[in-house]
């Protein structure tokens, strides 16, 4: 479906358009579910968190119009942060990351990269210029809603240091996109 | 060394908040002030879009994956739905757009019972067009009902629930199908608001048109579109 399939969709919602909903979780949640997935790391907790996004969804559809966001990245948006809120509240922490802290980092395989879009492979090449442990740490906490403590446990270094390092990459990465 | 160079010390400021905020690495206290700055705060909200768009790319890196069917139904379930075969809880019920259509229904009954003798008693011809909607939002209190007579163009319309907020206005508009919404004027009070809709926009006043509430600056939207968050929405019925 287009962006402004999307858009159409979501601004019926807003209007209470219960057709409109039903098509827009048949064009887009395989995506949010990927995201959930991706970020929580198993079914259950995923399937919940699908239903919590899309009752979000429904009740948040008048926030769209004022979103200076194409309405996928609106919509992925509302799901990575709702994963994220529900990674955070579990309990216990700890085991979550000594657990995590085993997981592989994540890349392109090269199948994906040869399709990735312009855009996606600028900024790519941007987060490739870091050095590769901070751009790391950037593509980690983005894609798989990793902590700052959960970082700072991984690269060995403390928290502050951590957040010292992810500022100063973050400020870099704005200063190559903007080239 | 007794000075810290430069390149260690943390930058500051509200950009970094917000890229942390999109990256999701805030910790859990600074990560729920951001998100109530994003809804109070226009220019940290601005600082956060511009993140979200500078990370929007390595979206495709989440693979889709089909969800399971029943999900969908569970979300109706909660969203819409009292389901015969489950006692709904009493919160949920009370807030259900269900329970608030059926307060509608009767309401009208009532309504109708009590103008439909008037017309009775008053006029001949050809019955007018009355319709009705139950406006309602799943997020927030705002539960109206509104009445539209064909015959004198008359809309009436009444806060269920909710009130108008302090310094705001609330704002009625129709909406029919792709067009713009067409205000019908703004709610002078909470109990009974009366309204003279003109014929052209009357005529666009049917089965399935929408009728939905804003939130405006005093006096109605100064724009003539909408500017504020919709409060409660629903859909015209004829009866």
């Amino acid at each position: 479906m287009t962006p402004e399939g999307i858009s159409e969709l979501i601004s019926r919602v807003a209007l209470r358009d219960r057709s409109a909903f039903d098509k827009l979780y048949t064009s887009t949640s395989a995506k949010l579910f990927g995201v959930c997935l991706r970020i929580l790391g198993n079914r259950s907790e995923a399937e919940d968190a699908l239903q919590d996004i899309f009752v979000k969804i429904w009740n948040k559809a008048d926030r769209f119009a004022v979103a200076d966001t194409s309405p996928i990245s609106w919509l992925v948006a509302i799901a990575r942060n709702h994963s994220i809120d529900v990674l955070r509240a579990r309990k216990p922490a700890t085991a979550e990351l000594e657990k995590a802290v085993g997981l592989a980092e994540p890349s392109l395989n090269p199948e994906q990269s040869a399709i990735a879009s312009g855009e996606t492979k600028r900024i790519n090449e941007c987060l490739d210029q870091l050095d590769s442990d901070r751009a790391a740490a950037v593509r980690g906490a983005y894609l798989n809603g990793e902590s700052y403590d959960l970082l700072a446990i991984r690269h060995r270094v403390p928290l502050n240091t951590m957040r010292t390092w992810l500022r100063r990459s973050l400020m870099k990465l704005k200063e190559c996109l903007e080239r | 060394m007794s000075t810290i160079p430069p390149d260690d010390t943390m930058p500051e400021g509200d950009d970094f908040v917000a890229a942390e905020y999109v990256l999701g690495v805030l910790p859990d206290q600074e990560r729920q002030d951001a998100a109530r700055r994003i809804e109070t705060d226009a220019s940290f909200a601005r600082l956060v879009s511009d993140w979200q768009n500078r990370f929007d790319p390595l979206n495709v890196q989440f693979q889709p994956v089909t969800a399971p069917s029943y999900l969908k139904s569970q979300i109706d379930q909660r969203l819409f739905g009292i389901d015969s075969g489950r006692v709904a809880a009493g919160a949920s019920f009370w807030n259900s757009l269900a329970f608030w259509r059926t307060v509608a229904v009767a309401a009208l009954a009532l309504v109708l019972f009590n103008f439909g003798r008037e017309y009775v008693l008053r006029q001949t011809g050809p019955a007018p067009v009355q319709l009705v909607a139950s406006m309602a939002s799943d997020s927030g209190p705002m539960r109206s009902l509104a009445v539209f007579d064909g015959k004198s163009r008359k809309l009436r319309i009444t806060l269920v629930s909710g009130d108008i907020p302090q310094n705001k206005s609330l704002e009625l508009w129709l909406i029919a199908g792709k067009d713009a919404p067409v205000s019908l004027g703004v709610l002078k009070s909470p109990k009974v608001t009366e309204f003279d809709v003109p014929a052209p926009t009357a005529a666009k006043l049917r089965d399935g048109t929408t009728l939905a509430i804003s939130v405006e600056p005093a006096g109605g939207s100064p724009s003539g579109a909408p500017t504020g968050a919709v409060v409660a929405a629903g859909a015209v019925s004829s009866i």
